[in-house]
């Protein structure tokens, strides 16, 4: 199969869910859905009908939205299918993916301390990058945060 | 050190120490957040070609055994206290060469969130070995310039550290 | 497991240890030497380079990101100028994408190599650590002449190489991939024959094309599982689509297959080597890029040594990527350890480690003990020690 037809094999599938679909390069197609159908999509999209597997959770900052997309790649060959979902700052939650795909508890716990989502039944909420004595509710990829100088003086006063 | 010259034989003792520790100093290693660069080209420096341990330096596991600290790396804040600690726990005298231009002034990770100035902010540093990432060649001319200091009986970083407080008190 | 409770041990390994490479810190928790389960804690390593490539421009960030890692920084700035590229619609000349393709390889050798050595120091097979080393020299040496430089090989530029192979150049890489491959004829012999090297490798860590699957292993460690999973052959990249490579795997999933496979690619390697020394295509070697480039965002994906490396960048028209995310291929492999331990014996864990590629052998010289109903409790070696003499009388 070529990648335009994986693509819209993968189309075909996540119809039920697609909010809003688009293909802004050639080998790649961005599927908008809502958070509550996170789990449906990733089960129709790997488990049943076996199309690629999880490559990264990508998170991306919207000040001006308030809100934090999580963008959840699958790749397949040459295809790329993005699902991505937004959540905004006030209710920062997404469900956990692991029980469909175990290897993607590293990247929910990237995504939990450096975004600060909290996703709803991971299995380790535990850090992994940032430092123990990193202070809480500081979300360094948010681009609220610029840098070290600016955690010293905050924590100072 | 008034006592030490009064007894003739301390004196002797500590030549054949500090003779013993230059001609076979042992070291361990420690990444404190490097990219890897400078790790691989220690490893390369104590491998066949380069063969360090024909100054008798060798590689050690534990900081109990050890003389000599290399390290490598802008020192991330998750590995500063493990740096403290592993410095803490290698024996008196103890002497470190920080490896690397991150080492030396955080280089490529200048103005990065997760890092420190540099190695010595955080524990007192003999040589630095400046370079990304520095050739095996510079690093044993860093361990080979620690080894003179040694033998010519300066002061090391250790030992200036532990003077300073007094000095400002004086 | 709530009655095994009293008995388990967590056994801390990491983050200083001995061999190299990343500081990571592993705890098994073990039911007398059997491991039962493991946890990672990373970030000894973490320097924020995702959000320091958002205070550099496109340029200065090649620089950056070469040095995410040292072992494989040639893939990392390729995987992101390839990407920067995309964005801006331009396609740098054939004979740069060939000294890429080239430069990849050449570093696939260095890499796999200096991995060969350490899992073999891993193993207590110090031997084939200092031989692999030694032959290690030899490919360095090409990549210095080549790049000048033996770390970070600074070879991409925006549109782009700023380096050129000489006709002279590629005889020396010849030789050089001739001694090389007679070198890991005989490494190959030693890590399928050698009894005692087998004896800590043949049935240790096995791992199904299942589990593979489904734990999202990547690279020579997918690979010898047997599924067939390449990024250079599946969406080639580069000029990999002119210079291709032919998939190495194996059906052993155990040790023994991770070091096949990885030794076989490396045949693989020198072979596209020389077709592309032999062939290479005569062009200019940069694509002029504008400084400000386009909004958008792009997905870039290659294979590095130690499987696929994903970057996604995202432009809003400035001199100043909006976000750039690297997900390299040990997050992935790290993963399956915690499933793929469990059943073996501690002292397996350093091989087991060295088998994805990162590295380890060190213990933290303390034991933490939970106990139902105590608190969480930290023991000295000497504790520990008075507990086993106890424990046994």
């Amino acid at each position: 199969m070529n990648t335009e037809e994986l693509l819209q094999q993968a189309e075909e599938l996540l119809k039920p869910w697609a909010k809003e679909v688009s293909r802004p390069e050639d080998n790649r197609l961005d599927v908008r859905i809502e958070r509550e159908d996170l789990l449906a999509a990733v089960d129709a999209l790997i488990l049943k009908a076996h199309r690629g597997y999880l490559a990264a959770i990508t998170g991306l900052d919207h000040p001006e939205d308030e809100q934090v997309e999580l963008v959840y790649t699958f790749p397949d060959m040459a295809a790329l299918v993005n699902l991505r979902v937004s959540v905004p700052y006030a209710d920062a939650q997404v469900p956990t993916l692991c029980d469909l795909i175990p290897s993607a508890t590293l990247y929910e716990r990237e995504l939990m301390e450096m975004f600060g989502v909290t996703v709803v039944g991971t299995p380790d909420p535990a850090r992994l990058l940032l430092s123990d004595d990193w202070p809480e509710g500081v979300y360094p990829l948010r681009k609220s945060f610029t840098g070290f100088d600016q955690l010293e003086t905050e924590s100072e006063s | 050190m008034s006592d030490q010259s009064s007894n003739p034989l301390a004196s002797v003792m500590d030549g054949l120490k500090s003779w013993a520790r230059i001609n076979s100093p042992w070291v361990i290693h420690y990444n404190s957040g490097s990219c890897n660069g400078c790790d691989i080209e220690i490893l390369a420096t104590l491998t066949p070609r380069y063969d360090l341990e024909r100054l008798g330096v060798k590689l050690q596991g534990s900081p109990r055994h050890a003389d000599i600290l290399i390290c490598t790396g802008p020192v991330t804040r998750q590995s500063k206290e493990r740096l403290k600690r592993i410095y803490e726990q290698m024996p008196s005298p103890k002497f470190v060469v920080a490896v690397g231009s991150c080492g030396t002034a955080s280089g490529a990770f200048r103005g990065c969130y997760n890092i420190c100035e540099s190695i010595g902010d955080v524990i007192p540093v003999d040589v630095y070995v400046p370079g990304c990432a520095p050739r095996p060649e510079a690093i044993i001319y860093g361990v080979a310039q620690l080894l003179e200091m040694i033998k010519s009986g300066a002061p090391s970083a250790e030992m200036r550290k532990a003077e300073e407080p007094a000095a400002v008190e004086g | 497991m709530e009655a095994k409770e009293p008995k388990k041990f967590i056994v801390p390994i990491g983050p200083q240890h001995p061999a190299l490479k990343e500081p990571g810190h592993f705890e098994f928790s073990v039911d007398g030497e059997i491991v039962t389960g493991a946890s990672i804690r990373l970030g000894y390593v973490h320097r924020g380079i995702e959000k320091g490539t958002e205070q550099r421009n496109w340029i200065q960030n090649i620089y950056l990101l070469e040095r995410v890692c040292g072992i494989c920084s040639h893939v990392h700035a390729m995987a992101y100028t390839l990407g920067v590229e995309k964005l801006a619609g331009v396609t740098a000349p054939p004979r740069a994408q060939a000294i890429r393709e080239l430069v990849a390889e050449l570093e696939r050798i260095h890499s796999h190599m200096l991995w060969l050595g350490v899992a073999a120091h891993e193993g207590g097979f110090d031997t084939l650590f200092m031989y692999s080393w030694r032959d290690r020299e030899v490919v360095m040496d090409l990549l210095e002449s080549l790049t000048g430089n033996r770390v970070h090989y600074s070879t991409n530029v925006l549109g782009g190489v700023k380096i050129d192979v000489t006709p002279e150049l590629a005889d020396t890489i010849r030789k050089g991939c001739d001694f090389l491959e007679e070198r890991l004829q005989h490494y190959l012999r030693v890590v399928t024959t050698d009894e005692t090297f087998l004896a800590r490798t043949r049935g240790v860590g096995p791992m199904t094309l299942e589990q593979a699957e489904l734990l999202g292993a990547v690279g020579p460690t997918a690979r010898a599982s047997g599924v067939t999973r390449d990024i250079r052959i599946d969406a080639p990249y580069a000029s990999y689509a002119e210079f291709p490579v032919t998939v190495v795997t194996d059906n052993g999933g155990d040790l023994t297959a991770r070091f096949v496979v990885r030794i076989k690619e490396l045949f693989e390697s020198c072979r596209v080597i020389r077709q592309i020394l032999d062939n290479m295509p005569e062009s200019e070697l940069v694509a002029k890029v504008p400084r400000r480039i386009p909004a958008g965002e792009t997905i870039s994906r290659v294979e590095a040594p130690r499987g696929e490396l994903f970057y996604y960048i995202k432009s809003g028209g400035g001199d100043r990527p909006e976000r750039v995310k690297s997900r390299t291929p040990s997050l992935c492999n790290w993963s399956t350890i915690s499933t793929v331990a469990v059943g073996h014996k501690l002292a397996d864990m350093p091989m087991l480690l060295a088998g994805i590629d990162p590295c380890f052998s060190c213990n933290d010289r303390m034991i933490q003990i939970r106990r139902k109903g105590h608190e969480d409790q930290l023991w000295t070696w000497e504790q520990l020690r008075r507990y086993g003499i106890e424990y046994y009388r």
